[in-house]
């Protein structure tokens, strides 16, 4: 301990006070660093300070609006994703050990943090009262501070004692995330949180009374995490299948738009038309895509294929157009696709044969997300959409990234293209939706996207901003990838031509795996920025998670009045976006280190 | 039988002509060997051969097939002819295994297992199958080519061409590089090979070409080549380079 007591006494001398200027910076910048936590647990602390306008609100934050009879949708979506996560991350378990020791350190981290906050929390703060007038009052008075200090005080040396007792106990990294992941879960069983109650005369009893909290949130929770505990073993039974990761990344893929066509939404199932329409058009579709499969390689069909191609083509233009179920439009364009990229995959029987599965699949896939998606939704809510709050934010950044990276990776090859009509569209989408603000498009898509669309065709404000979003950050992706693509050297083109890869082949397996690559950290920024960008949709009249603090809890009156407790609520917030970003930034540095591996 | 045959090959970039008019033919079986001083346009011509550049005059004929701007003509020939760069062009995203199969799998359509014991033997073969699920980036610039070897060799071409495989190497792994190809050769494969190694040119090589200024100067069996030059320009390069 005197060893570890001399080295870091060395390491401090040697990289903060190694000179006269680094010793001054190192002085200012700690005097800089505590003025502005001492400045932050004051403002937090002040008694003019409400938080329980922004826990009392917590409901309106995530949801808004959304109606709490259809709460279990919100619940199952939550639980679904949890169950995804589980199964992934049980799949795909760490082979890595934490040893015990890195366990308590971690403890001991905390309750220092714990105890900097005691130690450095300011006695008197400034408070505002009825008038206006500032005032000092003592927040954090000496007995209090001590009844924290020594409490936080021996957690930090027990747990310093523990983690220097090198104990040689190891724990498997996923398994230690689960362990983390439960001491939330346990806490929502054990603390009181202090609640709002009014009197008969609606009038706020003060003080708050300490409540637990409400079965309604913590029941939920605990089932989701035990579903994902118990998803967490199963995955892990499985982690040597590469068919189970396979079919894992595609669900991830399927999960949102599983959750808006019928889990957000309460989809009409009619039996009559399942059976009198849906079911007759998959099987149409899919026997076409089927036999064009297996005669592909037939001389005679061969021959034509061109020119069944371009008749198909002309078919689904045309039914693009003409009012028939959004079905048979939908399953039309896929077949074009899967007919277009037919002849690059089949040659083999086996081949052949998994495509077809691929394809049945692709298209019952497509049938089951129509069938939920296509019905009107039931759930009523009084502002124009079911999304608000928390759920719109993360709609607006999840779908959007979700659209506009596959439409970004599009956009950037066709600005490579070889075929000059392809590149100008493509280049001309680009530097079109480039050249024009985020906000202003914004406005396009609340106020004049309704005179561009064909008549009778009528998208809710939500998706119309979703399609700006996509097109907005699709071209951004875009030319980060075409950053990427250019960074590929030339040899890797040549040796993929040399083995006789088709173009397609040569893109997907070799091109673009290293270009996205070469730019994780881009993209992340550019997905962190269109997560943050999203709160400018309160502009046109949406409602998000920073419009529910600033705008409508800062105006509160009833059943409490919060009016003027917007400050709290920004800070939550600010908060909240930053503990998004960053466990965002630090999973992509861990995902750049894993591939790493791969680079030269 | 000729395997390749081509004729008063010209090609031009812009206005600059690279190959001024080439005409040979290669049997079976035979290693040849180019060698030349540099920009005198070896690596423009049999990067000829399998289309990786495309000639404007003149015809190449690859194992029966007439090179054409046909799609199908070219696959088709890529696919009989492997191909070994001087910078290996290994893809650095994938393991030698997975570089190695890669072909096989989606060119050849073939299955995994069988794919994957092939890249095995032919791992085996260069000598480093302790290496198969490594990266690229994590081996030496020998075995790298040693690699890349296999990777052409997955394929089973029929043709193999070499341009300079040793020339971005550190001396002390030439060798084991060459002894690849020597194996190769002794084997019974069709190998046109730019080096500048003469040592490997005397051993295996059939027959020796001297490409100069987009010509080809002398053609020649490496005994006669290397001691009774008949051509000047033979003489000055040997001169240099011996
Ligand atoms: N892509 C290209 N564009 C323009 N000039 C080229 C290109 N590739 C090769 N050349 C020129 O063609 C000539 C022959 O090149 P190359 O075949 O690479 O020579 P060698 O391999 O014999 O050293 C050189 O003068 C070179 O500058
Ligand atoms: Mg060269």
């Amino acid at each position: 301990m005197n060893l570890e007591y001399k080295k870091s006494i060395a390491w401090m001398r040697e990289n903060l006070f190694s000179s006269i200027p680094s010793s001054i910076l190192t002085v200012a910048t700690s005097f800089f660093v505590l003025g502005f936590f001492r400045g932050l647990f004051g403002f937090a602390m002040a008694s003019d300070k409400d938080w329980l306008s922004v826990l009392n609100n917590m409901q309106l934050y995530m949801v808004q609006a959304y109606p709490e009879e259809d709460f279990i949708r919100v619940w199952i979506s939550v639980g679904l994703a949890l169950v995804f996560a589980g199964t992934s991350i049980g799949l795909w378990k760490s082979t890595e050990e934490s040893s015990l020791s890195d366990v308590f350190s971690k403890f001991m981290k905390v309750s220092l943090a714990f105890l900097f906050f005691t130690v450095v929390a300011p006695t008197f703060s400034s408070v505002t009262d009825n008038d206006g007038i500032i005032q000092t009052e003592e927040s954090f008075p000496m007995e209090t501070r001590l009844q924290l200090l020594i409490p936080s005080a021996i957690l930090v040396v027990v747990f310093f004692v523990l983690k220097n007792l090198k104990l040689n106990y190891k724990f498997n990294k996923s398994d230690l995330l689960c362990f983390y992941l439960a001491i939330p879960i346990v806490l929502l069983w054990i603390i009181k949180l202090p609640t709002i109650q009014l009197d008969s005369s609606n009038q706020r009893i003060i003080p708050d009374p300490l409540m637990p909290i409400a079965d309604t949130t913590k029941i939920p929770w605990t089932i989701i995490f035990g579903l994902f505990l118990a998803f967490y073993f199963i995955g892990s039974r499985f982690k040597d299948s590469k068919n189970m990761k396979r079919t894992m990344s595609i669900s991830w893929v399927l999960l949102p738009l599983f959750i808006f066509s019928w889990i957000f939404k309460k989809p009409e199932i009619d039996l009559p038309t399942i059976l009198g329409q849906d079911i007759p058009i998959f099987i149409g579709i899919f026997l076409v895509g089927a036999l064009t499969i297996t005669f592909i390689n037939n001389p005679i069909v061969e021959k034509y294929f061109s020119i069944y191609l371009g008749v198909l083509i002309a078919i689904t233009g045309i039914a693009l157009f003409i009012s028939i179920p959004i079905l048979l439009k939908s399953a039309l364009l896929l077949l074009v696709l899967f007919t277009i990229v037919i002849p690059a995959v089949s040659s083999s029987a086996k081949g052949k044969r998994n495509l077809i599965i691929v394809w049945g699949v692709s298209l019952f896939t497509l049938s089951v997300l129509i069938r939920g998606g296509s019905s009107d939704t039931q759930i009523i809510v009084q502002q124009q959409s079911i999304f608000g709050g928390f759920s719109l934010t993360w709609l607006l950044a999840i779908f959007g990234t979700y659209v506009s990276f596959p439409l970004g990776v599009l956009l950037a090859l066709g600005r490579n293209s070889k075929l000059p009509i392809v590149r100008l569209v493509c280049t001309g989408i680009i530097e079109l939706t480039r050249s024009v603000p985020y906000i202003t498009w914004l406005f396009f898509a609340s106020v004049t996207m309704a005179v561009f669309l064909p008549e009778g065709v009528n998208f809710e404000l939500v998706v119309r901003v979703l399609m700006v979003t996509a097109f907005f950050s699709g071209a951004y992706f875009a030319e980060n990838i075409r950053g990427g693509l250019q960074s590929i050297p030339k040899g890797q083109y040549e040796a993929a031509d040399a083995i006789g890869m088709s173009p397609f082949q040569k893109t997907s397996l070799i091109v673009m795996p290293q270009a996205l690559r070469a730019i994780i950290p881009t993209l992340v920024s550019s997905a962190i920025t269109a997560f943050k960008d999203s709160s400018l949709v309160t502009i046109i009249g949406l409602i998000d998670f920073l419009t529910i603090g600033k705008v409508i809890i800062g105006t509160q009156s009833i059943p409490v009045n919060f009016v003027g407790h917007d400050r709290e609520n920004l800070l939550f917030i600010a908060f909240f976006y930053w503990i998004f970003t960053f466990t965002l930034s630090r999973r992509s540095m861990k995902v750049e280190k894993r591939l790493g591996l791969g680079e030269r | 039988m000729s395997i390749i045959k081509t004729n008063d090959v010209k090609k031009w970039f812009g206005d600059f002509q690279a190959l001024k008019g080439i005409s040979m033919e290669v049997q079976e079986g035979e290693v040849l060997v180019i060698c030349g001083p540099s920009g005198s346009g070896k690596s423009t011509f049999i990067r000829c051969i399998n289309r990786l550049e495309q000639h404007q005059e003149g015809e190449i004929i690859v194992d029966g097939i007439e090179l054409t701007n046909d799609l199908k003509n070219i696959e088709a020939i890529r696919s009989e002819v492997g191909m070994v760069f001087q910078s290996f062009n290994l893809f650095p995203h994938l393991t030698v295994m997975q570089n190695i199969t890669l072909a096989p799998i989606w060119v050849r359509k073939k299955s995994r297992s069988e794919s994957e014991e092939k890249a095995m033997e032919l791992l085996t073969r260069v000598g480093i199958p302790e290496q198969a699920s490594k990266f690229p980036g994590q081996l030496s610039g020998g075995q790298q080519q040693r690699v890349a070897i296999a990777r052409a060799l997955a394929m089973e071409p029929k043709i193999m061409l070499f341009d300079e495989p040793t020339s971005a190497l550190d001396p002390e792994m030439i060798k084991e590089v060459l002894d690849a190809m020597k194996e190769l050769a002794l084997s019974g494969m069709t190998m046109i090979v730019v080096t500048h190694e003469m040592g490997f040119a005397k051993e295996v090589a059939d027959r020796v070409m001297l490409f100069d200024e987009g010509l080809m100067v002398e053609e020649n069996t490496p005994t006669e080549f290397f001691d009774n030059p008949q051509n000047d320009r033979t003489k000055l390069f040997l001169s240099q380079i011996l």
